[in-house]
Formats: structure tokens, sequence, C-alpha cells
């Protein structure tokens, strides 16, 4: 089966569609151009499909006509973000099967990933995939094979890759304020058994598939894939080597994902970034630290800080030094960084991820979340579960590089 | 009872040649943060005379004087009131002398810019947007140091809007305040430094040679370290230096400083980047500095001219944008040779 081109559809194409769409927000001042909506269908909608549902039912010029999910509340939920008359699948094949839909959002379990999206891709669909891209290495390399030079548009849902928060750092590094950059040091913990409630004991599995490694990989999968994808970013790279630790030792509660991981990567030029994610201690939550020997950047969910490192340049050659004052660079002293527009909201980077995607269906661009971008990130979160489960060093193979 | 002559004198001799030994001079050093800035003081005494609490006393004393950042202090008391207030000694001082100097420099630096700085978003609200034309010139009405009068100690305004900033030369004023005190505790060998604006008074006692003081030149960012690439050694007195290449905010990638034009509301548009200044105590110093880098070269050197008991050393853009600098005589005695 071979994809089809979606020019049968008259799609008008609106050359700043997504530059306007970022600049002003959720405010869509294109939709008046658009003659035909984007027909939509969700499959998988737990708690994430039915989030992007909820995005997606206020975005003009789409229109959510199916939904999938084997739980029957999931559909239910799903169905009451769709449209009129659309239609309730508990099979996926049924919905790619579906001639009235032209894009799909997949936001099932992480094993999923690969058969469905691929399945999506060969019945001429427009993906949108949530994070991580696949369950594994050889599924990582055959779907970013397939669908690398597809006409069809194949977005990964890592959304801070649209995020402004993000961009402003990457142009603070690329400006030297952190000076040179040696370390990441990245956490996503929580204190919680990262439990969802079991109605029914026979569906633990299908609810709690994060607890099981025949489901997905774990923290490093489904918690640190967000902030392996923005070193991947930041560094316009991926990494080299990774070892790791991994353990249960808090949740003993019949998991065999680990509660606990410590992977570190090394990336060109020797910079090493370390991803921690426990379930036994909230402490900062979401933090990464960039690490420059002039400035350490903090990244929490929604804003940032620079710390300056102390830079005394009186030692040796003067007593003193007169300049424009400095503000203080007191060592540990927080300068929040600003990377707002004037005037601009805090919106949901998914939203910007989502307009992305439908911007890309229309204008047949490759979205800035694409194929070969979350292969890297995966290959990289599976590198780390192979260190971590064998206790060896893993190798970035010249077979991962396209 | 020849013996015990004898002993006495032999004690008395002790005793005066022990009191006229000179005990070696220490270096103390200290460093803090204060007006928003760091610190830093090196002094040599025989022994441990002046302590950070000591410092730190005097300069919060100041700041809650002078400093538009404390709600409470007697400058923010001042730019709230409608009339006028009664002002204490230390902002009394400060604003003679700014007005000295908006007389020397015909306006052009003026410590009632102030509406304008925060108009501009570098007050004590930061803030990215371009103001308006209109919101410009209506601002412009309050601004002028003629509106502003100064009897015995009180201070008023002939408009309620008027409000001032001495941030430009309080530094250097806070400088010789503290140097005043080394100077009264005995201290003859100091360097006195407050974010960047420097006095001095003997030598550096481990080297025994004047104190030497760098310039610092404008570095790609803020974050950045400075660049240190001419080295003064001065005897006595104060340099300070102001500079646009800190403080400013991106506007459509362009810089927009922090210096404002009283005249045009508008920042100023020269080719300065900073000027350092020399002169015999820093609030002389730092008082011109600002209004030098709101004149151009030329017409600096036309001041300089007129104004002996000043020295200054310029980094500038040329015509085609290169970074450029200069100095005047007196100034480049100052400096120390490249090697």
């Amino acid at each position: 089966m071979k994809p089809t081109s979606i020019s049968r559809r008259g799609f008008v194409k609106s050359g700043s569609v997504f530059l306007a769409a970022l600049s002003v927000g959720p405010s869509f001042a294109y939709s008046q151009k658009i003659e035909e909506n984007i027909r939509v269908g969700i499959i998988g909608t737990g708690s994430r499909g039915c989030g992007l549902a909820s995005i997606i039912k206020d975005m003009p010029g789409t229109q959510i006509l199916a939904c999938c999910d084997i739980l029957p509340n999931n559909l239910k939920e799903g169905m009451s973000y769709a449209a009129k008359g659309a239609k309730s699948y508990s099979d996926y094949r049924q919905l790619l099967d579906d001639k009235n839909i032209d894009a799909v959002i997949i936001a099932t379990p992480l094993f999923l990933h690969y058969p469905m999206s691929l399945a999506a891709w060969q019945a001429g669909k427009h993906v949108y995939l949530e994070k991580s891209l696949s369950y594994d290495i050889p599924q990582t390399i055959d779907i970013t094979n397939k669908v690398k030079n597809s006409s069809l548009v194949f977005q990964i849902g890592y959304q801070y890759r649209y995020y402004g928060l993000y961009h402003k750092v990457k142009d603070i590094i690329q400006k030297n304020w952190l000076g040179k950059v040696t370390h990441f040091e990245c956490q996503y913990n929580r204190n919680s058994n990262w439990r969802n409630p079991v109605s029914d004991p026979k569906l633990e599995r299908i609810i709690n598939w994060r607890m099981y490694r025949e489901y997905c990989g774990g923290p490093l999968s489904e918690l640190c894939a967000h902030e392996i994808d923005m070193v991947n970013y930041l560094t316009a790279s991926h990494p080299l080597k990774a070892v790791a630790m991994g353990n249960i030792n808090y949740w003993k509660d019949g998991r065999d994902t680990y509660d606990s991981i410590q992977a570190i990567y090394e990336y060109p030029g020797g910079i090493q970034a370390s991803f921690n994610s426990i379930l036994s201690n909230a402490f900062n939550g979401y933090n990464i630290k960039i690490m420059g020997d002039k400035a350490t950047v903090e990244i929490l969910r929604d804003k940032a800080y620079i710390y300056a490192e102390n830079t005394d340049t009186q030692k040796g050659i003067v007593d003193g030094v007169t300049g424009a004052t400095i503000a203080t660079r007191t060592q540990g002293k927080a300068v929040e960084l600003n990377f707002k527009k004037q005037g601009e909201e805090d919106v949901d980077p998914t939203l910007f991820a989502l307009t992305d995607f439908f911007s890309c269906i229309r204008e047949k661009r490759k979205p800035v979340s694409n194929v070969e971008t979350a292969m890297e990130t995966s290959i990289a979160i599976h590198m780390g579960n192979a260190a971590a489960d064998t206790g060896t060093q893993q190798i970035w193979k010249p077979e991962f590089s396209f | 009872m020849k013996n015990k002559n004898i002993i006495l004198l032999i004690i008395l001799l002790h005793s005066v040649i022990t009191s006229f030994k000179i005990d070696p001079l220490k270096e103390f050093r200290i460093t803090g943060f204060a007006q928003g800035t760091n610190y830093h003081i090196t002094y040599y005494a025989s022994e441990y005379k002046i302590s950070k609490e000591h410092t730190d006393s005097i300069l919060q004393s100041l700041d809650s004087s002078l400093s538009i950042y404390k709600p409470y202090s007697i400058i923010s008391q001042f730019n709230l009131s409608e009339k006028g207030i009664q002002i204490d000694t230390h902002l009394q001082n400060v604003i003679k002398r700014s007005l000295e100097i908006y007389k020397t420099s015909k306006g052009i630096s003026d410590i009632t810019v102030y509406p304008l700085m925060q108009l501009w978003g570098f007050g004590t609200k930061s803030s990215d947007k371009d103001p308006s034309t209109a919101d410009i010139q209506n601002t412009l009405l309050c601004i002028g140091s003629n509106k502003i009068h100064l009897k015995k100690n009180y201070l008023s305004k002939d408009k309620p809007c008027t409000k001032i900033d001495v941030n430009g030369i309080a530094q250097g004023y806070s400088v010789d305040i503290v140097a005043g005190y080394f100077d009264k505790m005995g201290i003859e060998n100091y360097i006195v430094e407050i974010g960047g604006e420097i006095k001095v008074r003997g030598k550096n006692q481990s080297t025994n040679k004047n104190f030497r003081i760098g310039i610092e030149s404008p570095s790609e960012n803020a974050a950045d370290k400075p660049i240190i690439n001419k080295i003064l050694q001065i005897e006595s007195g104060a340099v300070t230096t102001s500079g646009n290449y800190r403080k400013f905010h991106e506007s459509n990638g362009k810089k927009i400083s922090h210096l404002m034009d009283p005249k045009t509301g508008y920042p100023f548009q020269n080719e300065m980047i900073s000027v350092t200044v020399w002169a015999k105590d820093a609030i002389t110093a730092d008082g011109y500095d600002n209004a030098l880098m709101g004149m151009d070269i030329t017409k600096s050197f036309q001041f300089l001219k007129k104004h002996k008991e000043l020295e200054a050393y310029f980094i500038y853009h040329d015509k085609n944008g290169a970074i450029k600098d200069t100095a005047t005589n007196g100034f480049t005695r100052l400096m120390l040779p490249k090697k």
C-alpha cells in the first residue's frame, strides 16, 4: 500500500499561517481562508488523547469526525469533543478505513505507536503521534526509513519544540551567555505511584501500562523523553554514548518498569547530560539545568532563570575594574529569563504543535517535530534503558544516523 | 641606686623604641552587595579596623536616602509627593551637585529624566514595549531640572509628575562617603569600588605600587565576563565609567539604551559606547560620565577643554561601525603602556 497524496483535497495555501499563529497566539486569524476542514480521527481517547481533542475541537478548519478506544468510558469522553455525526470505533483499523478521515492523532500506549502509526501512514492519513516514537530500536529505524520522505505529514508530539521558552534558551546559548556549556542536568521526578485507578482488576495492565515494560520504556520513555528531546534540540545533536542505572526501590507493587532511573549521556564535544526520574520524591519536579562556565540556566515548566557565575576579574592583574554598572552577579542569584513576546499570554505549547501539524498538512511542509528528530530521541531513550538493563555502556551506532 | 636608674632608663628606652616601631600593614578585603550591584574594598592597616558590617551600614543609610528601588527612601517619597518634601543631607548633596552638572552640561545630564526611564522600561518596572510618540510628548512636560528647587533642606517641584533618579551619580557619591569614612579612621591606603565606580588613596602595599584599575570593554552580552584591555595606574582620585553596553533592551532587533535624552524623550543616539572619567572625587567623575555619554566625541573634547578637573577615555563606534577608543592627554598619562 502506497500512501496517497493529499492533493485530492483543495486546501488553500496560506504562506504565513504558522508564523501568524505563533505571533498572535490562539486567535486563528487565518480561519476565513480555509475552504475545507481537515477531518481528524483520534485513536486513543485516554487523558492525553482527550486533552489533544479538547484543543483541536476549538481550532478552526478542523473537525473531529471519529474516535477510537477499546475502553468504552474513554471512547465516550473522546466523543464529547467530536463533531456532530462523528463515528466511534473500538478497532483502530476500521477508523483508518474511514475515507472521511484525513489525519489521525495517536495517543495510545507506547508499544502500539509503531503498528498504529505505520498502518495509518499506509492508509494515507497524516499522523500526529504522541511521544515517544516507538517501542524499540528496530521499529524506530523501520518507521523512520518508511515515512521520512513521505508527502504525508508525520509529526511526533514533542510540543516543547514549539515552546518560546526553549527557543529563547537556544538563542542565549548561541549568543554565548552561558559560555562553554559542558553539562545538562535534567530531572523529571514525582512522589506518587504513577498509577490510575482501575475499576476491574482485568484492566490493570491496560490502564496502568506505564508500569510494564511489555508496553513502554518506563519513566525514561514516558517522562524524560521531553527533556532528552530538548537537549537534542538545544545541542542540535544526539547522544553518542549512554550509561545508566535503574531500579525499583520504592514502589514494589508488581510493576516492572523502573521507579528510579539515572541515565548519563555523552553528547558531541564531551558534553554530559544526565536524565533522572524518581517516583518517590517530587522536589523540583520537572527541572533542567544547563551549565556553562559563565552561567547556568534553570528551566522549570513555564519559567527559566539565569544564574551568573562569579567572575572576579580583580585578582592578579588589577586592583579594581571600572565599567558600566554591573547588575549583581552574585553566584546563586536568579534572574528570570524573559521569553514571551510583548502581550503574549501563556499558551499550552501543544496548541502550537497542533497548529503546526494542520498548517503542514495544508502547506505540504515537514513539521518541526518530525520523524527524524523523534527518531534520535527514541534511540537515546532505548540506549538509556538498555544501559540500565544490561549494566553496560551503549554506543550510538552508525546505522542509527540517517 | 645607680643600678636602679640604669634599669629604669632601659625600660624607658625600650618603650620609646617600641612606640616608634611601625607595625607592618596588612591587607583587608570587604566585598558585598549594595545598590543593586557588588562592591569590593581593599584596605591596608596594621590591624582590622573596618568591618563589612560598618560598610554595609553606611551603604544602607545611603540607600534609604537615594534609592528609587526602596519605596521608603527619601527620594521615593519625594517622587510620590505633590509639591516636595524635606530631604536629608545625602540627598541634598547629590541634588546640589546634579543641578551644577545640569547647568554646565547645558541640560544634557538631568536627574528629572526618571519618568522617561520608566516610560522606556528602565525604571523600577521593566518593559520591552516602545512608548508611543504621544506618551513621550506628554512625559516630556514633566522633565527638566528647572522644575525642581532646593531651598535649604526643602526640595520642591513645580509639577507633581516631576520625578528624579540619581542613579547616575549616587554610586559615585556613595564611593566618596565610604572613602571618607576610611579617611576618618586613619586609613591611608585603600581602593573602594561600588558597581564599577572607584576611588583610591595611597598604594597597593603588597606591590608597593599605585593601584591598578582595569577599564572594562564592552563584551558581547550582559552575562559575559568584562574584557580588560586598558589598565590605569593612579596615585589618587576617582575613576568611574558610564556605558550603554550593559543596560539596554532590544526592540525590533535594535538596542535601546537606558540613557535618555531629556530634550527629545528618546534614548541618546550617538556613537558612544562608554566613557571613563578621572576626577578628584567620585561624585564629580560619576556626575560627568553620563553627561559625556550624551555628547558626541567632538563636543566631549570641547567640553573637556573647559573642564581641566576632568580627564576622560572613550570607547565609541566610528562611522563604519568599528569599535575605537580615544582619550584626553591627561588620561593617557595615567594608562600603563601596552605590553
